[in-house]
């Protein structure tokens, strides 16, 4: 299984760095763990996000794709789908079997034949267009619904935070 | 008790560890083998025919881990001797219908079936294009896998009906994950995320051919599935019991597994006849929240003549303040009254009959005489439960005894009638202590009068029993035994048999009236 793991994943780098999307660096923290990668993503633009280029980091079990990773903002972050840890809460990251929240359908879930590519752009349109319905982080969710221009500010914040200005 | 119910269930074991009869002709044969727990003793089935009881139709039996599958089995051939579709294809249609076959014929063709296919996650048999899986036009080029991205020779290619196709190896990666960590070997859907079309089991033995332990989970959990799923089966809650209990209908009639144990086949609580599973819950619950309690509260306080709110009293004073802040009545702690009158000159405590207490008082007794109620009837259930405690002592006594007999040149069966007498005992113990749980909620009329001298009849007769039983055994010859113990334990069955009758024709009659409390 590990062997097979790691070869998808390099695969999965392979294609990322020829044909990379736009706001997207990804590849494996050191060349002999393929099972860690970190990722930066830019934020959207038009969000309160935009300019922003954001540290996260994935972990893959040995059994992926099978499974799906763990993914984690190593950058401050303050998003209604991102606990305050740093630990991303969105629906394809969750294996078919487990449903936390109990209104996932199977369609939304994680998938063999999603890729890294595809949790990356996820998590990019989750920052432009958070899911208030299943928070992760209670006081982003309100925030974001009742006092937009506080949660702009914070995000703006982030943002030169994490272009080290601040 | 010669003639007696336990001695056929060890000729069920023993069946049980050989084929089974019903397997060679499951339509017909299936329910003849028959667990004996509810049968009348041989007193009683002289008198047969009997009434229309409704619980005496209920027939049950107990399947072992390996014949499930071929109950399973049996099942999908019956379906598919109508239907002719793919065996596999027929299952995950029954198992969608939690394997009501009645339900899923009538949909097939009363309903949409272009609608039924896509609720049961599957592709529709009959549209399907006649092409196999892995024969297609592009043979010689080689194809990306969409799950490792590696190129794949088509013909390594594995798919089901919906043509999403992935190469074995991943395949096999994924059945081995999702089999492994999944509840449900029916339930898992192709690799493809955007579609929901359910993994077969054709497909998992052909992938998985060279895993003998990832199918044999698969059909574990197939199993495991099956039994849930089915509203007829029931899976023993024995600890580490592999049994399951298959029965004709799904009434709260109590059935004895294989293993001993017995269990209500509706709820799966412990046996609990006569009383009916609603009743029961809602006895467990009442226990659960109230017996302690319930005797504190008996002894140590009172309640509040206004709001009723059970009040302790902390200091000396008699001038009571209720706390219920909606309340805050002032009254005496002695007569109940108001206290008003308790600080002027018009003070009459210490006399009696003072008509605004008196009505306090009564109000007060009433709600007390509930909870005396209550406490008579848990008393007498708790008793009959500690003595079933103790009844394994009594097992080890008579095993010793049965020894004893043994050594004079008894053979070991002629001594089994005193293990049968003791578990007659238990039956009976058993059965008692519900019968109290029963009196508990029954609205007293002529039938609840009747039932009581029922439950009196059964009760002096195990109490006869358990006494012999306990002390006066070693006083008489062995064969004088023999004959008391034997004649005692056989009146109590009669005795238990006769109670059960009697209530259940009741529920079927619909003569007994409860009280929810």
């Amino acid at each position: 299984m590990a062997r097979s793991s790691n070869r998808r994943l390099f695969t999965e780098y392979r294609q990322l760095f020829e044909n990379c999307p736009d706001g997207i660096v990804a590849g494996p923290k050191t060349e002999d763990n393929f099972l860690e990668w970190e990722a930066l993503i830019a934020g959207p633009e038009g969000t309160p996000f935009e300019f922003g280029v954001f540290v996260t980091e994935l972990k893959f079990p040995a059994d992926y794709p099978m499974s799906p990773p763990k993914m984690r903002f190593l950058s401050d972050m303050f998003h209604p789908n991102v606990y305050p840890d740093g630990r991303v809460c969105i629906s394809i990251l969750h294996a078919p079997g487990e449903d936390p929240t109990g209104y996932e359908s199977s369609h939304e879930r994680w998938s063999p034949i999603l890729s890294v590519e595809k949790i990356l752009i996820s998590v990019m349109s989750m920052l432009a267009e958070p899911n208030v319905e299943s928070g992760a982080n209670i006081d982003a969710c309100k925030m974001w619904r009742e006092n937009r221009d506080e949660f702009n500010k914070i995000a703006h914040n982030l943002v030169k935070k994490s272009l080290c200005i601040m | 008790m010669s003639d007696s119910d336990y001695e056929h269930d060890d000729e069920d074991k023993d069946n049980d560890d050989d084929e089974p009869d019903y397997l060679s002709d499951p339509d017909d044969e299936f329910f003849d083998q028959v667990e004996p727990v509810l049968k009348p003793p041989p007193g009683l089935m002289a008198k047969e025919p009997r009434g229309p009881m409704g619980y005496l139709d209920f027939k049950f039996t107990c399947i072992g881990p390996d014949e499930l599958m071929s109950r399973m089995h049996d099942i999908v051939k019956q379906v598919n001797a109508i239907f002719e579709l793919p065996p596999c294809t027929t299952r995950i249609l029954l198992s969608h219908f939690n394997w009501d076959k009645e339900r899923l014929l009538e949909r097939f063709y009363d309903g949409n079936q272009e609608k039924l296919f896509k609720d049961a996650h599957i592709v529709n048999p009959f549209r399907q294009a006649r092409v196999p899986v892995g024969n297609s036009t592009i043979l010689s080029v080689d194809v990306i896998c969409d799950i490792c991205l590696m190129e794949t020779s088509h013909k390594q290619l594995e798919g089901l009906e919906c043509h999403h196709l992935f190469c074995i190896d991943c395949w096999r990666n994924y059945m081995r994950t999702r089999i492994e960590d999944s509840g449900n070997a029916l339930a898992i859907p192709c690799p493809h995320g955007k579609c929901d079309i359910l993994v077969n089991e054709n497909i998992v033995y052909r992938v998985m051919q060279p895993f003998p332990d990832v199918i044999r989970r698969f059909q574990y959990l197939s199993a495991q599935t099956f039994v849930q799923q089915h509203k007829l089966m029931k899976w023993c809650p024995s600890p580490g019991c592999t049994f399951a209990v298959e029965a004709n209908s799904t009434r709260g009639v109590p059935v004895m597994c294989n293993c001993g144990y017995r269990f209500c086949f509706s709820c799966s609580s412990p046996a609990h006849e006569p009383v009916s599973c609603k009743y029961f819950q809602l006895w467990v619950k009442k226990c659960e929240d109230d017996s302690e309690t319930a005797h504190w509260i008996h002894a140590n306080t009172k309640q509040c003549p206004k709001c009723k709110a059970t009040i302790e009293k902390s200091g000396g004073c008699n001038h009571m303040v209720c706390r219920n802040v909606n309340c805050k009545a002032d009254f005496c702690w002695v007569c109940l009254g108001p206290w008003e009158p308790h600080g002027s000159s018009w003070y009459n405590c210490n006399r009696y009959n003072n008509s605004n207490a008196k009505v306090a008082r009564d109000g007060q007794a009433q709600h007390r005489q509930a909870l005396e109620r209550y406490l008579f009837y848990y008393n007498r259930y708790v008793n009959h439960m500690k003595s079933l405690k103790f009844e394994d002592k009594l097992y080890a006594q008579i095993e010793v005894k049965m020894r004893d007999m043994q050594k004079l040149g008894l053979a070991w069966i002629e001594t089994q009638f005193l293990k049968q007498a003791v578990d007659s005992l238990c039956h009976c113990r058993n059965t008692l202590m519900y019968t109290y749980v029963f009196a508990f909620f029954l609205t007293k009329n002529n039938h609840s009068i009747l039932f009581e001298d029922n439950q009196r009849d059964l009760e002096m007769a195990t109490e006869t029993l358990s006494e012999y039983l306990e002390r006066d055994i070693n006083s008489d010859s062995i064969s004088d035994t023999k004959v008391k113990v034997q004649d005692k334990s056989t009146y109590c069955e009669r005795r238990r048999q006769v109670l059960l009758d009697y209530v259940y024709e009741g529920y079927e009659s619909d003569i007994w009236e409860f009280n929810m409390m």
